[in-house]
């Protein structure tokens, strides 16, 4: 990867200091996942999503843009005006998205760069996937459609928190689409299903148990449009038995369709408060 | 690849029929040709021919320190080259897409160490380990990118050869080896947990498997389901379209099945293959 000149990039070859902190051992860790009562260190159940802000308009240059938390994810998602696909030279029928999804340098513990690594190219992709059926794409031939999404505080399900972000910033620019697209993550460790792992416990279910191979883990993501009960995207990474998933499958749909309760709400909230500013006038 | 619409719903009914173009039924492969050690240069090589996608796939070894954060595994890196040879559309960067999409999904699959034990590539904890460069080469196109590489990769890993290593002296900060250059000193890897990807395409109401590029043009969407012994460790939905939920769940089984059918005659097929055969080269 060649080094950005212009920008200023950190000191090379830094760590960070964690790694030389006492480290629990992964036994340990997972006994500190549930409290004495069967809650989550945050106090959830484990199969309860973290409280969510959704807030359209956030960026005023962009043409529609929406900002989203989800306990202490934070994202911000614009999406800009309809151009010319740059570079092509044929006539493409369908428009096209460009995503690109992009912790902040300061969003996780150990430093993000500048540059899009393997895993935000990875998310960018998914992201492009879970909203593309959503997407009239006839409606605007050989025009694309940029869609950035920024992180600006990782506290885990990060991805599903873009997609979600996403398709209200998609909704705010009036592009138009069949459905509404929601997207939740589910972690799986020690063959326990957690809704919307916050980062600790994401961490936990992407890492293995050298002393025991027979139990699950891994991380689930699901994009949902509702309406039309269409999976639009399933990413699934770790080592998980069909049984599992198809238990994550049904919680995640459900869930979706909470959120996209949520999303709508807010959305309408945009469109009265464009009216009433109207009928002002 | 254009198809017309009488072109599609063809296709459309022979799915439905159970009788593909080729004269398939929806759970059937094309089928296979598989070659190993056929790279002299690398540590380990295989070529897989599906009907009209050929896979050549070698694998490097080299030594690296491990990472920080996980002092005790070794490394395993996927690269996916789109040749111009395959297709005219990979000319310039064209391929860049897909090669990302594919390695990616090798490095998630491969991720899990229950599917790929790096710890074994670990030569001392924190200064020393294995990496492993998997190199993809795509010389043709013919639908089915993603069964074909697993394949390929998996016989290539079987085939790879890890040099012994005879002595690691730890003095002060430094450390040397040494690494056993006889040509037949060296040890295999373990790939029976290496995962087997399947691709399951939906045709209208049909799932089917090991689509060729027209029937691919015709799907409503399909899902890469990778598979490592009977569990999952990667999934996800290609093609740019939507799946019910109960249609998703119905091809993670069909997937399911037909990986580790796949994977049990890879398996023996690899077995079958004798050390002292005397053809080299690919292009017989």
């Amino acid at each position: 990867m060649p080094v950005d000149l212009k920008r200023i990039n950190g000191p090379e070859n830094t760590v960070s200091y964690k790694l030389y902190t006492p480290s629990k051992t992964f036994k340990e860790e997972l006994k500190c996942l549930f409290k004495s009562n069967n809650k989550r260190q945050d106090g959830r159940n484990s199969l309860e999503h973290r409280k969510m802000f959704i807030k359209t308009g956030i960026v005023s240059q962009a043409k529609g843009s929406a900002y989203l938390e989800l306990g202490n994810t934070k994202v911000i998602v614009s999406v800009f005006d309809p151009r010319e696909i740059p570079n092509k030279t044929d006539y493409s029928q369908k428009g096209v998205l460009y995503c690109e999804f992009k912790y902040a340098t300061f969003s996780c513990p150990q430093r993000r760069n500048f540059q899009q690594d393997s895993e935000e190219k990875q998310n960018s992709i998914i992201l492009k996937q879970s909203l593309e059926p959503a997407v009239c794409l006839h409606e605007f031939p050989n025009f694309q459609v940029d869609i950035y999404a920024l992180i600006l505080e990782n506290d885990g399900s990060s991805l599903s928190a873009a997609v979600t972000c996403a398709c209200v910033a998609l909704a705010h620019a009036s592009v138009p689409m069949y459905d509404l697209v929601t997207a939740v993550t589910m972690g799986v460790v020690d063959n326990q299903i957690l809704m919307d792992p916050t980062l600790k416990e994401q961490q936990l279910c992407e890492v293995f148990d050298e002393t025991d191979t027979k139990s699950d883990h891994g991380i689930i993501v699901t994009s949902f449009m509702s309406t039309h009960q269409q999976i639009s995207q399933f990413y699934q990474t770790g080592n998980i038995n069909l049984e599992n998933i198809s238990k994550s499958i049904s919680i995640s749909t459900d869930a979706s369709g909470d959120i996209k309760l949520l999303i709508e709400k807010c959305i309408v909230n945009h469109v009265l408060k464009g009216a009433n500013k109207s009928n002002e006038e | 690849m254009a198809l017309c619409e009488a072109e599609k719903t063809f296709i459309l009914h022979s799915v439905e029929e159970n009788f593909r173009i080729d004269g398939r039924q929806r759970g059937d492969y094309r089928p296979m040709e598989l070659e190993t050690n056929i790279v002299a240069p690398s540590f380990g090589s295989a070529r897989l021919r599906l009907a009209n996608t050929d896979v050549l796939v070698s694998v490097k070894l080299e030594i690296d320190s491990p990472t920080l954060e996980q002092p005790k595994l070794g490394k395993i890196e996927f690269f996916v080259d789109c040749s111009a040879n395959a297709t005219p559309d990979f000319e310039g960067r064209g391929g860049d897409n897909l090669a990302t999409e594919i390695s990616n999904c090798l490095s998630s699959a491969y991720k899990s160490s229950t599917a790929f034990d790096a710890g074994k590539l670990c030569i001392l904890k924190g200064s020393k380990c294995w990496k492993l460069y998997v190199d993809i080469l795509l010389l043709e196109c013919g639908g089915n990118l993603y069964d074909a590489v697993s394949l390929a990769v998996k016989a290539a890993l079987w085939d790879t050869r890890i040099p012994l290593v005879k002595s690691v002296v730890v003095d002060g900060n430094k450390v040397d080896m040494e690494v056993s250059d006889e040509l037949f000193d060296c040890e295999r890897l373990d790939v029976t947990g290496a995962p087997i990807m399947v691709t399951v395409c939906k045709i209208g109401d049909q799932c089917i498997v090991d689509p060729t590029t027209a029937e691919e043009h015709c799907s409503g969407g399909s899902v890469v389901v990778a598979v490592s012994k009977s569990n999952f460790s990667t999934i996800l939905q290609t093609g740019g379209g939507s799946l019910h939920p109960m249609t998703l769940l119905e091809s993670l089984k069909l997937g399911q099945t037909v990986a580790q059918r796949l994977d049990s005659t890879l398996i023996n097929t690899l077995k079958q293959i004798n050390d002292n055969s005397t053809d080299v080269g690919f292009l017989k």
